[in-house]
């Protein structure tokens, strides 16, 4: 096994080096003889076969632990040894073995330092939150004035009811947390504007958790929704504009708006800012967000365009590590956005978003990730996942080719076993394109472009070797081999 | 299908290799290699317009990563991709089918695939011990003890007030609950509806619910102490004031804001389960009437009796169970029974003929309010408090449900605002209690609205 005994040297000229990657993944996909060298059927073999290495292994870096303790003793038992048989001739060649053996040594263990230092590429995620602005005061002077309180007031139990105007807001609130404004509104069937903004502001900025939450479920519960085959007809007076809802975003610490750079931002290290992140408002702001995009149709709140850019927005904040969590509430919103275009509209603002994104977003980790945070459970989410994959694998060529066999032309030019190939981009590329061609429907009748595409898994499998020290050259390699192995399959099995 | 078969081989096999870190000793590696996996599954199972199901293994393996739970990314990507392989490629469904003849047009059968994978190791049936060998890894999979005390984890994590260290451990302890009790209502739903029809116990008996609730090797009991202790433990708890402590900055902050999101959803879960044990002790009951049930369907207290024990003997739980659990149906009928403890003079109750408390109605309750003397004579029994307090929630519930019918809205608005009309000349010493106001408001507001639309001409009171 050539790949054990390179390990081998290498732990053995230098002990404390931190174990690569490049190598020992070298081992996962060696079952995997790529096609193109031996036949189909070779390439599962049983897992005894790699115990028996892995076993060989432990032996090995326990012994080596235990020789790295002694191996200052030994050199310089070494040395005393070659003075001692300075003059003999035989020495001599001995002596010149050594030092090349030692100069083959100090080089690999550059390289192996150079490899180390080039392989910590960073993680994905953007700080799409810097610091938060100061938040609007929630003071409501006018809530008195509300039907709602009014029919409190002005009924003559009033002194039985023992209200007084300081209350109003308390009184509200407790109502707002025991689910009762919205059973009220929908008995009345009107929310008036005074409820409806006071709402939206605790939602948006409340500290409390209790409040932003209730206030959220009130929106939530008032907004009709299209599963509903009778929707309750209220009437409400006062709706949110995409402006009002940027702005909290704003407030939040948004700093993603158009005018911005992105990939200024990806020099930023998380933290290092100081910055909280956005308060847990985020949340809330989410989730109305998804029951705005629920009504379609006439009553629609956002226009299209709106839509559009909210779509930008929610697969931006992907990109934010802190928002992590949640990721399933984005996907959920994501989703809502996604069916709330008409059918005609579809095609052409799914283009315009997979543009915007694919124009600002650094072509890194993080254009993977926004790829791959789209699920592709539905017909519009594969599009939409191939549609910016392939924005993106423009951007990174030239905007101006639209034709897939260009872009895969340009692709297979580029040689893998060059050693300025940046294999990194490579890697990005390549997730890039299977995304492309394979979420949507794109394949289908083009045996052209399948056999483009296999030539191209080829080269990244074939030309890239198990001992290829570049950082990134496994995790290609790997790749690719799998990928081949699957996009055969799906045609054998077409 | 011998062709799908192979294929699906295939795909284990390639799949499995990417998910394999034997070898790959740094952890950012490993963590890179199992997102990678996750990513392969989901470009090969849901992605393409006819997905291949992953095979046993490769969902024993993201079950793994979820239960593993080394990162947020990892938990946050294992769950999804669990829920929507649930989704796309279900245990348990409903078919329906046309038969020409019949009249109701259209009948709807049962299809249960016993060989699809599922997370749960349950019972000690030989389908069971068999798929086990065929997975050779059962303790990888929960057994009804896996899944109280998983359970009775979270329950801690809640008691333990500022939390003071969290990790993505316990975020993943509370994905991995949720996905289980997603689990559990997938099987269950539809297995109940069909027994609604046919009045067939056979479906229900060998619902996973059913299986794990009667498992001996799990306190049923303390089980429902731990789901009521999450429910009640959730509003009083103030987030933004904790302080969580983590290893570094960033890292604080993603787990501050996945941890509230993640608390909300495994409070929705454990109602969640909660209402699915009741749905299954209601039909349970009306299967042992009918006698089709048999003892070795063991005799597990219902779970509405040990709820009512719980709530009866502790007052703060009371009040933010009922502030928190928020299914209106049930919410009713927990307080219904409540009442009906002091209502009616305690009968002989038969486990098979429990048919006295099922005639109460939030009206006939309130009925009892309506004059100042039953009225005492209830407050007697049990406190001015908790009558107000259910009294409150009980009508917040109805109103929800009004579309049922039966007793006219106007009629319970007038009786609510006399009942509490009544407590308050019972009670002249406390007026502050917010309940009570807040409830009387509520009755004269929607008075008020039910006024304006119906009768001009009304007075209050």
């Amino acid at each position: 096994m050539p790949p054990l005994i390179s390990r081998t040297k290498t732990r053995f000229s230098s002990p404390q080096l931190p174990q690569r990657k490049g190598r020992t993944n070298s081992y996962k996909f060696s079952y995997f003889k790529p096609p193109c060298m031996g036949s189909n059927a070779q390439w599962a073999n049983p897992p005894s076969f790699w115990k028996k290495v892995i076993g060989l292994d432990d032996l090995l870096q326990d012994f080596y632990k235990e020789q790295s303790k002694n191996i200052e003793k030994e050199s310089k038992r070494r040395t005393s040894r070659k003075c001692y048989n300075s003059d003999d001739d035989d020495d001599t060649v001995q002596k010149n073995k050594e030092a090349s053996l030692s100069r083959c040594f100090r080089e690999c263990e550059k390289t192996m330092q150079d490899v180390s230092n080039e392989d910590e590429f960073p993680l994905w995620g953007l700080p799409v939150f810097g610091n938060q602005k100061a938040t609007p005061p929630l003071v409501f002077s006018e809530l008195g004035r509300c039907k709602l309180l009014e029919s409190f007031m002005n009924s003559k139990e009033n002194s039985f009811l023992e209200l007084s105007a300081e209350k109003e807001e308390t009184l509200l609130q407790r109502l707002l947390i025991n689910g009762w404004i919205s059973k009220l509104v929908f008995v009345s069937g009107d929310v008036e504007a005074f409820i409806a903004i006071w709402a939206f502001n605790l939602m948006l900025y409340s500290s409390s958790e209790e409040l932003r939450s209730s206030a959220c479920d009130f929106w939530c519960s008032i907004l009709p929704s299209k599963n509903e085959v009778d929707p309750p007809s209220i009437r409400i007076d006062w709706f949110p504009s995409a402006a009002e809802l940027k702005k909290a975003l704003e407030i939040y610490g948004y700093v993603l708006d158009s005018s911005i750079d992105i990939s200024s931002l990806s020099d930023m290290a998380h933290g290092d800012s100081g910055s909280k992140g956005p308060p847990q408002n985020i949340r809330y702001w989410i989730k109305f967000l998804l029951a705005c995009f629920r009504i379609r149709g006439t009553g629609s709140i956002f226009s299209t365009s709106e839509a559009q850019e909210f779509l930008c927005i929610i697969i931006c904040l992907f990109l934010d590590r802190r928002l992590q969590g949640l990721s399933l509430l984005l996907y959920d919103c994501m989703q809502s956005i996604i069916s709330f275009f008409e059918d005609k509209d579809w095609k052409s603002s799914c283009e315009k978003t997979a543009e915007a994104l694919a124009y600002r977003m650094p072509k890194d980790l993080n254009c993977l990730r926004i790829v791959e945070c789209i699920s592709g459970v539905d017909t519009r989410s594969k599009h939409l996942r191939s549609e910016i994959s392939f924005q993106i694998l423009i951007n990174c060529f030239d905007p101006k080719v639209k034709d897939m066999e260009e872009i895969l032309k340009l692709l297979l030019s580029i040689n893998v076993k060059d050693k300025s190939c940046d294999l990194f981009k490579m890697y990005v590329y390549l997730v890039l394109t299977e995304n492309w061609l394979f979420s949507d429907k794109l394949v289908e009748d083009k045996p052209v472009i399948l056999e483009m595409w296999g030539v191209y898994l080829r080269n990244c499998s074939c030309q890239i070797t198990s001992t290829d020290l570049r950082s990134y050259a496994s995790k290609v390699r790997n790749r690719a081999s799998y990928l081949l192995q699957s996009t055969m399959h799906r045609r054998d099995y077409d | 299908m011998e062709n799908s078969r192979r294929s699906n081989r295939g795909i284990e096999e390639n799949t499995l290799a990417i998910f394999d870190s034997s070898g790959v000793k740094d952890a950012r590696d490993v963590n890179d290699d199992r997102l990678a996996f996750l990513e392969a599954v989901r470009a090969s199972s849901i992605v393409p317009q006819i997905g291949t199901a992953p095979t046993s293994k490769m969902l024993n393996a993201i079950f793994q990563i979820l239960k593993d739970g080394t990162s947020l990314e990892l938990i946050m990507a294992s769950y999804q991709l669990l829920i929507e392989l649930e989704k796309r490629f279900p245990r348990v469904y409903l078919s329906k089918f046309d038969i020409p003849k019949s009249s109701s047009g259209a009948t709807v059968e049962l299809i249960v695939i016993n060989e699809a994978w599922s997370p749960f190791a349950l019972g000690s049936e030989s389908a069971y011990s068999e798929r086990n060998l065929a997975n050779r890894s059962s303790d990888e999979l929960l057994d009804s003890l896996g899944f109280s005390l998983l359970l009775q984890g979270i329950a801690q994590l809640y008691n333990e007030m500022n939390l003071q260290v969290l990790d993505t451990k316990s975020l993943g302890n509370m994905l991995l609950f949720q996905f289980l009790v997603n689990v559990l209502e997938g099987d269950f739903l539809p297995r109940n509806t069909i027994y609604n029809e046919t009045k067939n116990w056979v479906f229900l008996r060998e619902s996973l619910l059913s299986m794990l609730l009667g498992s001996r090797r799990i306190s049923y009991k303390s089980l429902i102490k731990d789901c009521l202790s999450i429910i009640s433990e959730r509003c009083r708890k103030d987030l933004e004031n904790s302080s969580i402590k983590t290893v570094d900055n960033s890292d604080a902050a993603a787990l501050g804001i996945a941890l509230a999101e993640l608390e909300r959803g495994t409070c929705i879960a454990v109602q969640k389960l909660l209402v699915l044990i009741m749905e299954l002790d209601k039909s349970k009951k009306q299967a042992d009437m009918q006698g089709s049930t048999s003892r070795s369907d063991g005799s597990r207290i219902p779970l509405m009796e040990v709820i009512l024990d719980e709530l009866t003997y502790d007052e703060d739980l009371l009040s933010s169970f009922l502030q928190v659990f928020c299914d209106p149906k049930w919410r009713l009928e927990i307080i219904l029974q409540y009442f009906s403890k002091y209502l009616t003079k305690p009968s002989v109750r038969t486990r098979k003929s429990n048919n006295s408390s099922d005639d109460a109605t939030f009206h006939g309750v309130l009925k009892c309010f309506s004059n100042v003397t039953s009225a005492k004579s209830i407050v007697k029994k049990m406190s001015i408090e908790i009558a107000q307090l259910l009294l409150a929630n009980g009508f917040n519930a109805f109103i929800s449900l009004q579309e049922a019918g039966g007793i006219s809205v106007l009629q319970i608005c007038k009786d609510i605002v006399s009942a509490f009309h009544n407590l308050r000349i019972i009670d002249d010493i406390d007026r502050q209690l917010c309940t009570r106001t807040r409830a009387i408001r509520h009755g004269r507001t929607i008075l008020y609205f039910h006024c304006g639309k119906h009768t001009k001409s009304f007075h209050f009171c």
